[in-house]
């Protein structure tokens, strides 16, 4: 009990240290740049009782989760096939760097002249955020795994599918968590991106908003509950990443 | 007295040329590339017989291991194993790897099921199979464990398991025992020896170890050159069972210095060559 408290003592230190110079440099900042933190959290309490919070943040989780989960049903499989073909992987992976390479923000204007405003093309932007993390990932750590159990599956007589439900999939599933993890965050870039620079919707839209109307405690009541969706997702993802790596020591 | 003379007339009529060969391998060759690794293969294997291939490092041994399984293709001549040609893995034959070839992700249990569930045994089977094959290996106790959480012996245990739970007529070694320590690989020699010896089968059991080879072996084949050759094929005419007396007996002695020069001979001429 006492050695639980002392090894999680630093953390909640500096958690509270930090939500202390959050409170004193806000009281002590101009109303248009920065509010203290009891501010913003009572802020937020107005937004989410107005409804119009609740609102916005269903809005941005679904334009969240459909260009992450395509992200993810996309990425995965193709690093795995990329990864198995190589005629394939070759002729692929120069288009998969550039993009990767790239940052996504500088694709919006062109996104937004050929696709215009609605849901689709702000799905898409999540998906080029998140995708690649996931796809890089996934053909690096299939490209590891050891010749020797690619042909002791094939010694035993596994068929092509039985290979890659077996062997390929299992063995690269925390290489595929370690994309997801990362995916969580390029995604929620790419969804207030979206929403800043197509249509104005969500928290993005909240955020834009309160900012024209010098609402700085809505801003910062804005940006802090999507930093505490990121850091909540990421810790499910490591959660997830650990349990399919159990096997590694 | 008389069933005991009776029962040694049994043991060497069961010598392995005349027992029905299970794998016949005729004028195999093999390259890769411009490299070519191995020619003009000959051998047969009892049905009840273990033939321990021997060379120096690089000569391929593992190489035509896994060409008899299907593995690897050829380039020249044939390999059966009962009335199949070999082209690509069959049933009825089990390879034990020299990195013992464990799925890191699946426990011993896991493991052990993965050739009976690859050739679409029942669930009931499965259950009923695969603890008597942990068994038979020492690992009774260990099904749930993974393999990062063993010893290098006890996962080549549940290798052996593995390719035993098939029950196949034929079993390919590639160098099971040369990833573990001196102790556990003696301690493996005489449990394989013991298996055999309940459920006999046609095996090759390639090595580096001439001990090993003198050991396990009805025949010893040395390959030879570049590219290899059978150099020699030794008859090991020690009596059966083997067990750690088979060690003690001048004959293990001669037979062992005989593969010895063998190989030292062709090791020096390898290494002329390689100098020239």
């Amino acid at each position: 009990m006492n050695s639980t408290i002392r090894r999680h003592a630093p953390f909640w230190l500096s958690l509270a240290a930090g939500i202390a110079s959050w409170e004193i440099v806000g009281r002590n900042t101009s109303q248009a740049f920065m509010v203290p933190f009891s501010e913003t959290v009572l802020r937020l309490w107005q937004l989410v009782r107005s409804g119009d919070f609740l609102t916005q943040l269903l809005d941005s989780a679904q334009l969240f989760m459909t260009g992450f989960v395509i992200a993810v049903a996309i990425g995965a499989p193709l690093g795995l096939l990329l990864a198995r073909v190589r005629t394939l992987r070759v002729g692929v992976e120069p288009y998969i760097m550039i993009l990767y390479a790239t940052p996504m923000v500088a694709l919006i204007p062109f996104i937004l002249s050929i696709m215009g405003f609605g849901f689709a093309p702000k799905v898409l932007v999540v998906f080029l955020f998140a995708v690649f993390p996931v796809l890089y990932n996934t053909i690096e750590g299939a490209r590891s795994i050891r010749p020797e159990l690619i042909e002791v599956a094939r010694s035993f007589r596994s068929r092509e599918w039985a290979l890659w439900r077996e062997v390929m999939l299992p063995y690269t599933l925390p290489f595929i968590m370690t994309g997801v993890r990362q995916a969580i965050g390029r995604a929620l870039v790419g969804m207030v991106a979206a929403e800043f620079f197509l249509s104005s919707t969500g928290l993005g839209q909240l955020i834009m908003g309160a900012s024209q109307n010098f609402d700085t405690g809505g801003v910062f009541a804005s940006i802090f509950v999507i930093g505490l969706i990121g850091v909540g997702l990421m810790r499910v993802g490591l959660m997830i990443e650990h349990h399919f790596a159990r096997w590694r020591q | 007295m008389t069933h005991q003379a009776v029962t040694r007339g049994g043991q060497t009529s069961l010598a392995p040329q005349h027992a029905t060969p299970r794998i016949r391998v005729k004028g195999l060759g093999k390259r890769y590339g411009a490299l070519e690794v191995f020619r003009n293969i000959d051998f047969e294997v009892g049905e009840r017989e273990i033939l321990a291939v021997v060379g120096p490092s690089g000569c391929g041994k593992t190489t035509l291991l896994r060409c008899v399984d299907g593995l690897l293709p050829h380039d020249a001549g044939e390999i059966w194993v009962g009335s199949e040609r070999i082209s690509e893995p069959i049933a009825g034959v089990a390879m034990v790897f020299q990195h013992f070839g464990l799925f890191p992700w699946k426990t011993v249990f896991e493991n052990v099921a993965y050739g009976l569930r690859m050739a679409g045994a029942s669930r009931s089977e499965i259950e009923r199979k695969v603890p008597d094959f942990i068994k038979m290996v020492g690992l009774a106790g260990f099904e749930q464990a993974y393999p990062y959480q063993m010893s290098g012996g006890m996962q080549q245990r549940c290798g052996l398991a593995r390719a035993l739970a098939l029950e196949p007529s034929v079993l390919l070694m590639d160098e099971p025992f040369a990833a573990v320590d001196a102790q556990t690989r003696e301690i493996l020699q005489f449990e394989l020896l013991r298996i055999w010896e309940q459920r006999p089968t046609a095996m090759i059991f390639v090595t580096h170890s001439i001990e090993e080879a003198v050991l396990l072996g009805h025949r010893v084949i040395v390959l030879k050159g570049r590219p290899s050759t059978i150099h020699e094929t030794i008859t090991i005419d020690l009596p059966h069972p083997r067990t750690r007396a088979t060690l003690r007996e001048p004959r293990f002695a001669e037979l062992r210095e005989r593969v010895w020069s063998t190989l030292m001979h062709e090791a020096r001429e390898a290494e002329f060559q390689l100098e020239r």
